[in-house]
């Protein structure tokens, strides 16, 4: 773990809203979601799909098409809102890898071409010296025979292969900040473990920051700082990965930590949450949680919960933790009403 | 290597195809309802003429049905066609091959390249702008090429250019290069004796193209409709590939991520439908090269049906089936060169 | 089960015709509207009942192998008297030939007014065009009634008779709703089968007076210089009425003798409407009874595939292989050819040899359409179940595979229904196809080809543009519900082997 929070964050995403249009209806992909990366720092967002980690992801990267658009807030780089000023500049600084490997690579041409159009374009290196330094990235990241692959075509590559050749590719544009979308959850077990410490080297020795993006809470317990939770296009509690474990706060947060078999000691049973992420497709009038929640109480379909401080770094939106409102002592849950937040919540560590 | 192997396994897979497609025809033309030495004596009652006789005699028809087909069979594989009873009466068709062939291929590679040069960029372009109107207009010309009967679209065609002078104010004739008339064979005489002469003498190349210019349009116009068709849905799937995204994301962008990334990944499905094209091709020869008035193979065939010619349209069915498979084994290499994914998996 | 939305008790015990016999004032209404619309028409179709019977009684005779011919009288008579029967579509009830007098007794001939003149003989005295123009607007209002009537039926055995509240099939229908192009298509595609079905009825005149016997009929017309209505047999009147260039009659105009000619005449003075009328019903019908063969033979051949798969599968593999690597217009000329001779070739003035030889060049790709989504669907488990049970193959296959194969029957049908008009078409143009004088749409185009130049354009460029059109329509009407039927499809198939193109005429 690297010291967080010190001086200005590397990238700032402040009250982001991409909203997609379809014949019939808006979708409000992500509605207000803020979060910041500091320098060297892993960043996790976790969720479940379609609360809008990867369009968060492709945000960030500039690659939201028709017919979805950016409709408020900022992304901002080193200072500058990639918003306003365009994406160009930053192309290369920040680097993405995405879920599917087979999908990232262009089958039509060799891993050796990918990797050398982008170290043309990041690092001005052409001919021989590209084909040096693109052998060099493809063994930093761990393939055998480097020379022999590197003209080799996607498609002779196994899966894993193909996730380091990609990862390589990452790398060629000599980024400063690293978007994994699900770089691991193609991939079959042993083969993820690899990746992941894969990354977890390259990150130290090459001091990346990293924003990691998976909705598999045991993984997120492994790699990341900070841990971003996501539902329904809004970040619903942000907090460090210890504490989060420890003491999740969002009524969401606890039942996925109460999904991932072996977390808890009774954990024979595994609890997921019912019902389905909701299509967000008109504004918010109340939690958008509140239909699937445990605790919901009255006021939750009618107010927006707004993010509340917590202790040590955290924060959550959720109604419970919010003075305005009261709620009755939920029965038999075990979780407190929203009179006495700190105490019982924190230390019985999510649901029994 | 994998490739070359997978070309070997094709080019295996060619032959039962040419050889049930040859005894099919040899069944409909000599073991069909049509005694072909019978079509070929005017009499009238042609069995009872010597001529019927003779011509019985040198077709083998006396035969045992068995030999026959051998014989027939090892004719063709042997590339000996035998000789013409009407059409030109007398003539070795080997002969009469050699000289029509050359006008269809001429008239066939021309259509081809119109309909490629034209079709596929116009569908690339309809791609990239999908739901716009350049779209929509391009894709429902598109559309109505492929609708429009070809022998129609050349008797269109032929009288636009007939009346050009009163239509447009220009005399096609006199257009560029003059070529004499506006219908006939295109001179390709003068590549006889040097083929290089293709690009030596420019001139008579220019008159040889301008001449099936018409005609290759009208041949390709299907194809083209098929290719915008075709190149609009690929360059549109293309385009929502994550590796563009992930080429975007590595700074690629403009012209070059076009041309290198979504363009010539959108040629890999309009590679097998050059086949479906082939088809369109050879049976449009025979409507162009007669509303056109060109010597080819597909006129040629044509005046076999007609006059009755029965063992000729037989062999020239075989001379097509070989030239259908053999652009089939070309599209197989073609698309080993444009996609290096063939042949790594199996039978792709 | 399902349960009813108007059972309170929820219970799975109503049927259809329990429905029906709650609530039976629906279905009287729709049943009445139809009783109407039958009754308005019902000679026309006991009139086209007969004469089908009597066409298929005389291609039986024609049939040389069988030793015994049937007698044709009783039939013949029946279809005089059904011709006889009074009907709300046609020439008769509204008609449009007559000629132009003026009550004073001056005649004049042709479009041409004359204060106080007044057309002879035509629907309400009115201007043969116009009389015309009636007749075409009651036959599209009867047929748009007709699609009304239709439609209502659906939605209200949707919502009042129909035990499931919901099938896979309305979202079908939903998504065909919102298909723009689809609905194009079937725009066109309706257009056409009405104008075939009435297009006797839409036509000037009938092919016999035009194009088989004119001199034998005669007509009435106000000759000018002499002054006086006289007769003069439809062959003479034709022969003055030429379309060549010189002399010509073109779209939307009258003859010498009156008669309105919606899209001129062709070159030896047949009314070119009345000849692209009898020659859509001739193609449409080789269309669609090639259409039927090849989806008998390719569906009976994928179900084959699906249920024995293995060496059954291969071996159709590579009949059709070879069959599709044959090219096609040619297969189609050899064939013709070489069958010309037969008594075959005489059935329905060798209609049905066209249809036999479209069909057996057709099957291959139809069937490699329809070979895939069989093979899948004799992979899912209610499949085997079925096998499991001890029903017999063929069973298993019309009850299970089969519905789910019938949407793509419909799409590539559909595709290639196109296709083979065009086919139909080029050989006619050639001069192979059905034998002269019937009607063809690509003996038009032949016969106008060296006036495409000339005033006389019209000939070739009427028919041409019209299959177009038409080609277009039945391409759409397949796209539309290709998308309706499986909205995540391949988007361009091209697999249809060129069969959607009649082989490359
Ligand atoms: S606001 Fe209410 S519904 Fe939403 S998470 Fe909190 S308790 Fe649950």
């Amino acid at each position: 773990m690297s010291d967080q929070g010190s001086g200005e964050p590397m990238l700032s995403v402040e009250d982001l809203s991409v909203v997609f249009r379809t014949d019939k209806e808006r979708i409000h992909a992500l509605d207000g979601v803020s979060f910041d990366i500091h320098e060297g720092e892993t960043v996790g967002l976790v969720g479940e799909s379609g609360s809008g980690k990867s369009v968060t992801a492709r945000s960030i990267l500039g690659l939201v098409d028709d017919p979805g658009r950016i409709e408020s807030g900022s992304i901002r780089f080193r200072g500058e809102d990639l918003t306003e000023t365009g994406w160009m500049d930053a192309r290369g600084d920040i680097a993405i890898v995405f879920q599917d490997p087979s999908g990232s690579l262009n089958p039509v041409y060799t891993v050796g071409n990918q990797i050398r159009e982008a170290l043309r374009i990041h690092q001005d290196l052409t001919g021989r010296a590209a084909r040096r330094e693109a052998i060099r990235l493809l063994e930093s990241v761990g393939i055998s025979d480097a020379p022999g692959r590197v003209d080799a075509y996607p498609d002779e590559f196994s899966g894993g292969m193909r996730q380091r050749a990609v990862i390589a590719t990452a790398l060629a544009c000599d980024p400063d900040l690293l978007v994994c979308d699900e770089p691991t959850t193609a991939l079959d077990v042993t083969i993820q473990a690899q990746i992941l410490d894969l990354l977890d080297d390259l990150q130290r020795e090459e001091d990346l920051a990293v924003l990691f993006i998976t909705h598999d809470m045991g993984v997120i317990s492994e790699v990341a700082d900070r841990v971003n939770v996501m539902y329904a296009g809004e970040v619903v509690e942000r907090a460090p990965a210890g504490r989060l474990f420890s003491d999740p706060a969002h009524p969401y947060t606890r039942g996925l930590l109460a999904s991932i078999p072996g977390v808890h000691e009774g954990g024979e049973r595994l609890l997921t949450i019912d019902g389905e992420v909701p299509t967000p497709n008109e504004a918010p009038t109340g939690c958008r949680f509140a239909a699937r929640c445990p605790k919901a109480f009255g006021a939750c379909d009618h107010t927006h919960p707004d993010h509340v401080a917590l202790d040590g770094d955290q924060s959550a939106a959720c109604l419970l933790f919010d003075e305005d409102h009261s709620a009755p002592v939920s029965p038999g849950t075990g979780l407190p009403g929203p009179a006495d937040t700190d105490s019982a919540a924190r230390t019985d560590g999510g649901e029994e | 290597m994998k490739r070359l192997r997978y070309l070997g396994k094709r080019f295996l897979l060619a032959v039962p195809v040419v050889w049930l497609g040859t005894s099919f025809t040899w069944f409909a033309v000599f073991m069909g309802p049509i005694d072909p030495a019978a079509a070929l004596v005017s009499d009238a009652d042609p069995t009872a003429s010597d001529k019927y006789q003779s011509i019985r005699t040198k077709l083998g028809l006396d035969q045992p049905p068995l030999q026959q087909y051998i014989d027939f069979m090892t004719d063709m594989a042997v590339f000996d066609l035998g000789r013409t009873w009407v059409v030109y009466s007398g003539t070795n068709v080997n002969t009469l091959v050699l000289d029509f062939l050359p006008q269809t291929l001429w008239l066939g590679f021309w259509s081809v390249l119109i309909a490629v040069f034209v079709g596929v960029p116009l569908g690339f372009y309809a791609g990239t702008r999908s739901n716009t109107l350049a779209d929509y207009l391009t894709s429902f010309s598109g559309i109505s090429w492929r609708a429009m009967p070809n022998f129609w679209l050349a008797a269109v065609v032929l009288s636009l250019l007939i009346n050009s002078e009163a239509l447009f104010g220009i005399e096609w004739e006199l257009l560029g290069v003059r070529t004499g008339a506006i219908t006939g064979n295109p001179g390709l005489g003068y590549m006889a004796d040097n083929p290089l002469n293709l690009f030596l003498q420019p001139g008579n190349t220019l008159a040889a193209v301008k001449k099936v210019a018409p005609a290759a349009l009208v041949l390709g116009s299907a194809s083209m409709g098929n290719e915008i068709r075709i190149g609009r849905t690929a360059v549109m799937e293309v385009k929502n590939e994550q590796y563009i995204d992930f080429a975007r994301a590595k700074g690629v962008s403009g012209g070059r991520l076009v041309w290198k990334h979504v363009f010539r990944n959108a040629l890999v499905p309009l590679v097998p439908i050059i086949t479906t094209e082939a088809f369109l091709l050879v049976g449009g020869s025979v409507l162009v090269e007669s509303v056109f008035g060109i010597s080819g193979m597909g006129s040629l065939f044509l005046r076999a049906a007609i006059e009755g010619d029965i063992p000729v349209l037989g062999t020239l069915m075989y001379v097509f089936i070989l030239m259908l498979v053999g652009i089939n084994l070309f599209q197989d290499v073609l698309y080993t060169l444009i996609d290096p994914r063939i042949g790594l998996e199996g039978d792709a | 089960m399902t349960v009813s939305r108007d059972d309170p008790r929820g219970v799975s015990q109503t049927s259809t015709g329990s429905r029906l016999l709650q609530n039976p004032k629906p279905a009287t209404v729709w049943a009445s509207v139809a009783a109407v619309l039958l009754g308005l028409e019902l000679g026309a179709v006991l009139e086209f009942a007969s004469s089908i019977a009597l066409d298929s009684v005389r291609a039986f005779n024609g049939i040389q192998a069988v030793p015994f011919s049937v007698g044709t009288g009783a039939l013949v008579g029946f279809e005089r008297w059904a011709a006889d029967l009074p009907r709300l579509l046609s020439r008769e009830t509204v008609p449009s030939s007559g000629y132009y007098s003026t009550v004073s007794g001056e005649w004049v001939v042709g479009p041409v007014y004359f204060d106080g003149g007044q057309w002879v003989g035509t629907f309400l005295g009115l201007e043969p065009a116009h009389a015309w123009l009636v007749r075409v607007a009651v036959v599209y209002l009867y047929t748009g009634v007709g699609l009304v009537w239709l439609w209502v039926g659906y939605r209200w055995y949707r919502s009042h008779y129909r035990v499931a509240d919901w099938t896979p099939r309305d979202d079908v229908v939903d998504r065909f709703r919102s298909h723009y192009w689809g609905l194009f298509g079937f725009a066109i595609v309706l257009l056409f089968l009405s104008t075939v079905v009435f297009g006797p009825t839409l036509a000037p005149t009938t092919n016999q007076v035009n194009n088989v016997d004119p001199y034998s009929y005669q007509i009435q017309y106000w000759n000018a210089d002499a002054g006086a209505v006289e007769e003069v047999a439809v062959g003479n009147a034709n022969s003055q009425s030429t379309s060549t260039g010189s002399a010509n009659v073109g779209l939307w105009s009258y003859d010498d003798f009156g008669r309105f000619h919606p899209f001129g005449t062709m070159p030896s003075g047949q009314d070119l409407f009345t000849f692209i009328m009898y020659g859509a019903r001739l193609s449409l019908t080789i269309g669609l009874v090639t259409i039927g063969l090849s989806t008998l033979i390719a569906t009976s051949l994928a179900m084959a595939s699906a249920y024995y798969r293995g060496r059954v599968d291969l071996g159709l593999v590579l009949l059709s292989d070879s069959i599709m690597a044959l090219p096609g217009l040619l297969v189609l000329i050899m064939l013709s050819v070489v069958l010309g001779g037969t008594w075959l070739a005489n059935v329905f003035d060798g209609g049905l040899l066209l249809a036999l030889i479209f069909a057996g060049a057709g099957w291959p790709g139809l069937w490699r359409a329809i070979r895939g989504p069989a093979l899948q669907t004799a992979e899912r488990e209610w499949v085997d179940a079925a096998r499991g049970l001890g029903q017999r193959p063929s069973t298993i296959m019309r009850k299970h595979i089969l519905p789910y194969i019938a949407g793509y029957l419909l799409v590539y049908g559909s595709m290639s229904l196109g296709g083979v008009i065009i086919g139909i078409a080029g050989l006619s143009y050639l001069g192979l196809g059905v034998n002269p004088p019937v009607p063809e749409w690509g003996r038009a185009i032949g016969l106008g080809q060296p006036y495409i130049g000339t005033s006389s354009w019209h000939i070739s460029i009427v028919p041409g543009v019209l299959i177009t059109v038409v080609v277009i329509g039945f391409n759409a009407l397949g796209d539309g519900i290709r998308d309706a039927i499986d909205p995540k499809s391949d988007t361009d198939a091209a697999d249809t082997g060129g069969v959607d193109r009649g082989g490359g005429a």
